[in-house]
């Protein structure tokens, strides 16, 4: 309490004083009076209570004096609003100074004080300050309209600042053209949809003779704004980039960058075969590299950019390697990224350079750049074919040099190469093995582990080394855990004699002993393997694996391109588009490389990117095993079955879910074997719980549903019926197969909605009631909109008809056939399986009509190995009558050409993935055979669409 | 868009402050200044983000340079800018110490003002600047002649009357009019910085320069310099015909400050430069393995192990420059274990001390004659040698400085001033040549 009181009388002391200096006569007095002040405002101190002493001495004709005196008010101005007030008849007065520098400060004062009364006491000199006769005046009020808008943006919309604005962009002045670029560019922004910088080849042309003479700062604005145009076609695109080449030898790097990002974006509009794209190529190179000779935190910046751009375009830097590698005084941050764009950059040609790089690297004295080198010769090894020899045998010599870190991070690389090249370089293992001991990661043990279980059969005592591991299996990590246990496993499945007893004892390590979840069910799921049909499980667990891919942690295609739009920001060092981090509007647009096109319409409509993108080759890319398929399709919350007596006891309900795996696997796989519960020879006896569990399991459950699904794949099959109207009905699961549930159904859009028709009859004995319906993943992510309205119980015999509206947002995999649909319906008796193949053209949506410019340009570009042909038989419509029953299923026409009575029908499909179909129909007049040729960026689905065609033209 | 930007000593006190957009509050300064400090060595510190705010910084002259923003800036911008800013700076109070800085506020503030505008940067350039500041640098400390403490800046000799008083460039720009008002002071300075690895069979397997000219000039107007090169080193190609490299040498890329007039240079090898006031680089240029002159130093090694288990490692150091250089020299290098050292210097001046943190030697040489040849033998205790240890020896990196003394043999022929200046000037030109990465692989 009295320490406060102190603080405040001190406080009062020294304002007070300062305040007899500032109303002192003299005007050296006054002037280090103010100074004062504002030193007390930079520390900290609230000098807030001196703002009409200071506004005082706004009126002067001392230009020093004043400039500290608006210092001072910008600050405080917020915080006395009233006050504040006082001040605008100077500001007023000095916007119409004689003085442009007075008439200047005045204007930029008053728009950094943020008070509302203010700004309209601003419009009017403002509104003159545009037009003054003075460039810096002018340049200053361009600013002030940005600062007006972020005060009240409809303010600055009711007086017409932004025209005024949009005319200082065609001012004589480069300095007013950057600054009114730059303060367009902010308001834009936040008005995604207005045409506000309104780019078009005039005012880029304006925008690019400015460039020419503006400093460098403005000519970053004016670079970023044209980032943002998206030229008509590869000419315009061409010429812009051969004005804004020279900026790549500014000595400025932000010019650069910014330059770069400009080419960037255009050249993914420039035909690959022209000369000028590899000149551009060429002189892109350069400037990027000259960037790695400024200091560290530029260098730092400019790498994760380069690593950017060399994933998008690595012919760029291809030669020159060189300037990646690491110099000794680099900081430990530089030293990491370079290292990373050197395995990027990694080929055939450079190999041997880098490896010895690399190499020499491990040897340095920083723990993680040395882990990080050793990695790097693994991705080498698994990048570039040729070198793996070599690297094997320089991960070999780095493992004799015992140095601990080194040779663990060398055995989880080495783990990699085996999975890259099966069979190879199994001659290592040996040394691998002698090293055991000294292995204290997990990661290293999990990587040492799993190769011993992978070569099990080479290795004479597997066993002994991994029985070793097990001596304190619940001190090692998950990682390790579960590596052990999948390894032993193997071995046991490869060496079943002599192995037994240790499969046992791991298998009861990991279920009974550890309280892992993860660990448990892996365990359960062995176990029940093993103990159902080793043969399986030899089939499951030795399964071939993938190969893994070659480049590992690259950024995904779509987010990369987000990121070279935005190539010298921090969207560029944080990796993550600038949506994940800026607030507010401020850079939600997505933004999008420009899609190559002829010299044709404007690339602006979504389509294109769709068309152009990776929409198609990303479907492929994401097929997960079939285990996973299977985990999904039931992973329905089922209660267990409660028609077949009361539940097991004790772990019944973990029970039931069991069963229903079993069987929907078994079924599924389209195996006729044997109950489950049969003895399987030369398997560990089962624990207690499983030896009850396949008494429960229902006889009853097995064979019906195992027997039947072979058939029901035939099912889907046959012509389907499409168009106008609907389908008819088929039995997609006959009542015997299902307990005495019959269910028929078919497919349908209607209004834009996928529609899923059934058909649900009762002819068991007993009422059906909690009816839900899943599906697998499937090619086009279709998915229930809404469960399954089964409202009342379904008696013996009644039938009921549902409609399932579905989505297409759901999990994604590539099913064969594509149009493939596997369903799973519960009720209160059992879960029960079928598949059905759904018509493709519910999914032609109806927005799918392209414009003729880009249908062209797009069938270019689509390779011709992408088209098919298909012939459509005996089809008596004419040309006319065929577009219009199509135009029915969304299947749109979109131009006619008709040569030597032939007619071509050109016409475009999009699915609702966002994959585009076009199509060129040959009808000739009496001929009843159609020729159809489809091209897609994803092939795959052509034979689907051929179908349709097929069925809409018939029906 | 720059939001904030502010100065901090190194103890974390607030010199400047200035808000441009209103958008972040005054905690950002002691909130980067505790993640400043907490960061690790391994972390980049180029960019740091905490909320919605992006903090940007450099450090110069012991002091935090920030700058923060909240859109999705470049920080290649931000950086340049305060690179600039610090030039700024040091052109307008003389030198970049914490005391100067707190002197003129008033100054910088006034400074910040014209060059950042709502966050958008204005200009750097002290000609335009120059029209526009009012506030008088206060100098902190008065200019002598004599004061030839520094004397040496870049290691030139003490000849007094040929050498350029280093306080002559720690001088604001905008003096005082009086004393020294009249007096016309321009300095070119060639620097360049080497980095080369040679490999383990003496074969360079890496050698790289990179260099600046930049001028320092002290003018009340300004005029045209020319500076010529020697046609035959480097034949650079101007910017715009980057592509067609010429034969002989191979420029890997060259840049010139926008004041630059090529008009002449690809004949005459003249590069007219319009300097502004205050200090700018005007060329940068860089070349790649084909340098003209060999690498300066030579290392043989012999590694072995003793009957004692010790490791020796026996070091002959050479340096190929003409007899009569003698330069401070430095040089580390990095076995993986050891715990004790004991030594053979070749001569008394000379030290030599274990890093253990480093996991390095450390041998320091303080005169270093041209074609003289320098030896040291270091015997090393290492626990548990192996033939595996002696693998790890190494590289050995050497950092130095040569005084006078550029590897590319870039030169500038003279000096002139256009049109020709009444009264008198000074002219000083001065080159270096630095390195800090120079390794020899074992």
């Amino acid at each position: 309490m009295t320490d406060s009181k102190y603080f405040t009388t001190t406080k009062k002391g020294e304002i007070f004083e300062l305040k007899a200096e500032l109303n002192s006569d003299k005007k050296e007095k006054k002037k280090e009076a103010v100074k004062k002040v504002i030193a007390s405002m930079t520390v900290g101190k609230d000098v807030s209570a001196l703002f009409p002493d200071v506004v005082n001495c706004m009126q002067t004709d001392n230009l020093e004096l004043k400039k500290l005196v608006y210092l001072y008010l910008m600050n405080y101005a917020k915080s006395q609003p009233d006050m504040a007030i006082m001040a605008v008849n100077t500001f007023v007065k000095d916007c119409e100074d004689a003085n442009p520098l007075i008439r200047a400060l005045a204007v930029r004062t008053m728009g950094c004080i943020r008070v509302d009364k203010i700004t309209e006491y601003l419009c009017e000199p403002l509104r003159k300050c545009l037009k003054d006769e003075d460039p810096y005046v002018r340049k200053t009020a361009a600013v002030c309209v940005a600062k007006l808008h972020d005060i009240n943006a409809q303010l600055v919309e009711d007086q017409g600042f932004l025209d005024t604005l949009k005319d200082l962009i065609s001012d004589s002045n480069p300095m007013v053209v950057a600054n009114a670029v730059a303060a367009l560019s902010e308001i834009a922004e936040s008005h995604p949809n207005s045409n506000l910088l309104d780019l078009n080849p005039q005012s880029i042309n304006k925008l690019l003779t400015a460039l020419n003479e503006c400093t460098e700062w403005g000519q970053i604005f004016i670079l970023d704004c044209l980032a943002n145009y998206t030229p008509r076609d590869d000419r315009e695109s061409q010429s812009i980039c051969e004005r804004v080449t020279p900026r790549l030898s500014h000595a400025n790097s932000a010019v650069v960058l910014s330059a770069v990002k400009v080419l960037m974006k255009f050249m993914e509009m420039l035909p690959k075969d022209l000369d000028y794209y590899s000149t551009l190529l060429k002189k892109l190179a350069p400037p990027l590299v000259t960037l790695l000779s400024a200091e560290p935190e530029l260098q730092y910046v400019a790498l994760r950019n380069i690593n950017l751009i060399v994933q998008k375009r690595p012919e760029i830097l291809k030669h020159e390697m060189k300037v990646f590698f690491v110099k000794y005084n680099d900081p430990i941050y530089v030293k990491l990224e370079k290292l990373d764009i050197m395995i990027r950059l990694a080929s055939q040609a450079n190999i041997a350079q880098v490896l010895a790089e690399l190499k020499e690297y491990a040897t340095e004295v920083d723990v993680d750049f040395v882990r990080k080198a050793v990695r790097a010769i693994g991705r080498c090894a698994i990048k570039v074919e040729q070198s793996a020899e070599r690297c094997v045998s320089t991960l070999l010599d780095l493992i004799q040099t015992k140095v601990n870190y080194v040779v663990q991070e060398a055995i989880v690389v080495i783990k990699d190469i085996f999975r890259k090249y099966p069979n190879k370089y199994e001659s290592v293992i040996a040394t691998l093995c002698e090293n055991l001991d000294s292995l204290d990661e997990p990661e290293a043990r999990a990587a040492m582990i799993w190769i011993v279980g992978e070569y099990a059969e080479r290795i004479d005592n597997a066993d002994e080394l991994l029985e070793s591991f097990l001596e304190g299996f619940h001190d090692e990590s998950t990682q390790v855990q579960l590596q052990l246990l999948t390894a032993i496993v193997k071995l046991f499945l490869k060496k079943p004699t002599e192995t037994q007893e240790l499969v046992q004892q791991v298998l009861s390590l990991a279920t009974q002993d550890s309280d892992n979840p993860d660990l448990r069910d892996r365990g359960y799921i062995y176990w029940r393997l093993l103990s159902t049909d080793p043969v399986a499980a030899k089939e499951v667990v030795l399964a071939e694996k993938p190969l893994i891919s070659e480049e590992t942690d690259l950024i995904e295609p779509t987010l990369l391109e987000e990121l070279i739009c935005h190539i010298g920001t921090l969207a560029s060092v944080y990796h993550k588009p600038p949506s994940a981090f800026v607030e507010g509007s401020r850079g939600v647009m997505h933004k999008r490389l420009p899609a190559r096109t002829g010299s044709g319409e404007s690339t602006e409509s979504p389509d294109v990117g769709a068309a152009g993108g990776s929409a198609p080759e990303a479907a492929p890319s994401i097929i997960p095993s079939q285990g996973d398929l299977l985990g999904d399709l039931l992973n329905l919350d089922m209660a267990p079955p409660t028609t077949s007596g009361p539940p097991p006891p004790s772990t019944g309900m973990q029970m039931g879910g069991m069963d229903l795996l079993g069987g929907g696997l078994d079924s599924l796989m389209g195996d006729e074997s044997e109950p489950l519960g049969g003895d399987i020879g030369g398997s560990p006896a089962m624990g207690a719980g499983f030896g009850a569990a396949p008494a429960v399991m229902p006889a009853s459950l097995n064979a019906p549903v195992g027997g039947g699904l072979g058939d029901l794949f035939d099912l889907g099959g046959v012509g389907m019926p499409m168009g106008a109207y609907i389908p008819p009905k088929i039995v997609w699961l006959p009542a015997m197969k299902a307990k005495g549930l019959e269910i028929s159904g078919t497919f349908a859009r209607r209004a834009g909605v996928i529609q899923m028709e059934l058909i649900l009859t009762n002819k068991a004995m007993s009422v059906m009631t909690d009816f839900a319906i899943q599906f697998n993943r499937n090619s086009f992510g279709l998915a229930p909109a809404g469960p399954l309205q089964v409202l009342t119980p379904l008696g013996p015999n009644q039938t009921i008809e549902v409609s399932l509206p579905l989505s297409t947002v759901g999990p994604v995999m590539k099913m064969d056939p594509l149009n493939n649909l596997q369903v799973a319906v519960k009720n209160n008796i059992d879960v029960f399986y079928f598949s059905c193949q759904y018509p493709i053209s519910m999914l032609f949506v109806e927005d799918g009509k392209m414009e003729r410019q880009v249908f062209l340009a797009t069938w270019k570009d689509i390779p011709n190995d992408n088209e098919s042909q298909f012939q459509i038989k005996d089809c008596h419509l004419n040309s006319d009558a065929a577009s219009s029953k199509l135009q029915g299923s969304n299947i749109f026409t979109i131009a006619k050409r008709t040569v030597e009575g032939q007619d071509m029908l050109y016409m475009s499909i999009k699915l609702s993935n966002g994959i585009w179909v076009l199509a060129e129909l040959r009808v000739q007049a009496g001929n009843p055979n159609y020729t159809i040729s489809l091209k897609c960026r994803a092939p795959e689905v052509s034979q689907c669409v051929f179908q349709c065609y097929e069925a809409v033209l018939k029906n | 868009m720059i939001s904030q930007v502010f100065i901090l000593s190194s103890k974390g006190d607030h010199l400047i402050y200035k808000d441009f957009r209103g958008e972040a509050g005054k905690d950002a300064v002691n909130k980067f200044y505790e993640m400043v400090t907490a960061l690790t060595g391994g972390q980049p510190p180029v960019v740091m983000k905490h909320k919605e705010l992006h903090f940007v910084h450099i450090r110069q002259g012991g002091l935090y340079w920030v700058a923060t923003t909240k859109a999705d800036a470049s920080p290649f911008t931000i950086i340049e800018f305060l690179n600039r800013l610090t030039a700024l700076v040091k052109d307008y109070c003389g030198c970049l110490l914490e005391k100067s800085v707190q002197m003129n506020f008033a100054l910088i503030y006034e400074l910040l003002d014209e060059v950042v505008d709502f966050g958008y940067i204005q200009t750097t350039s002290t000609d335009i600047l120059k029209n526009f500041i009012q506030t008088e640098a206060v100098s902190s400390k008065p200019f002598s002649l004599f004061d030839l403490s520094n004397v040496g800046l870049f290691g030139a000799d003490t000849q007094q009357n040929k050498v350029a008083p280093s306080a002559a460039a720690t001088r604001p720009i905008v003096s005082s009019q009086g004393e020294q008002g009249s007096k016309n002071e321009i300095f070119v300075d060639v620097i360049e910085r080497m980095s080369v690895v040679i490999g383990a069979n003496v074969s360079i397997t890496d050698y790289m320069v990179e260099s600046s000219l930049s001028t320092y000039v002290k003018m009340a107007h300004f005029y045209d310099l020319i500076l010529p090169n020697i046609p035959n080193v480097i034949s650079l190609p101007p910017p715009s015909l980057l592509s067609g490299y010429g034969a002989a040498v191979r420029v890997d890329e060259c840049s010139f400050h926008q004041a630059v007039r090529l008009d002449e240079f690809d004949t005459y090898r003249i590069l007219k430069v319009c300097p502004s006031q205050g200090e700018q680089t005007v060329m940068q240029y860089q070349l790649c393995d084909d340098l003209p002159t060999a690498p300066p130093f030579r290392l043989f090694p012999s590694i072995e192990r003793d009957s004692g288990g010790r490791l020796l490692m026996y070091l002959k150091l050479r340096c190929d420059l003409p007899p009569k250089r003698s330069l401070p020299l430095l040089s580390l290098f990095s076995p993986s274990l050891f715990s004790s050292l004991s030594q053979e210097l070749s001569s008394p001046d000379q030290s030599a001390e274990l890093q253990p943190k480093n996991k390095a030697v450390h041998w320091e040489i303080p005169r270093f004659p041209g074609g003289a040849q320098l030896s040291a033998l270091f015997k090393l205790e290492v626990s548990g040698l192996s033939a595996a240890s002696l693998q790890e020896v190494g590289p050995v990196s050497l950092s130095f400085e040569l005084p006078k003394y550029t590897c590319t043999g870039l030169q500038i022929r003279f000096l002139r001033l256009s049109p020709i200046q009444p009264g008198p000037s000074q002219r000083w030109v001065r080159y270096v040549t630095h390195s800090d990465s120079y390794t020899i692989r074992i």
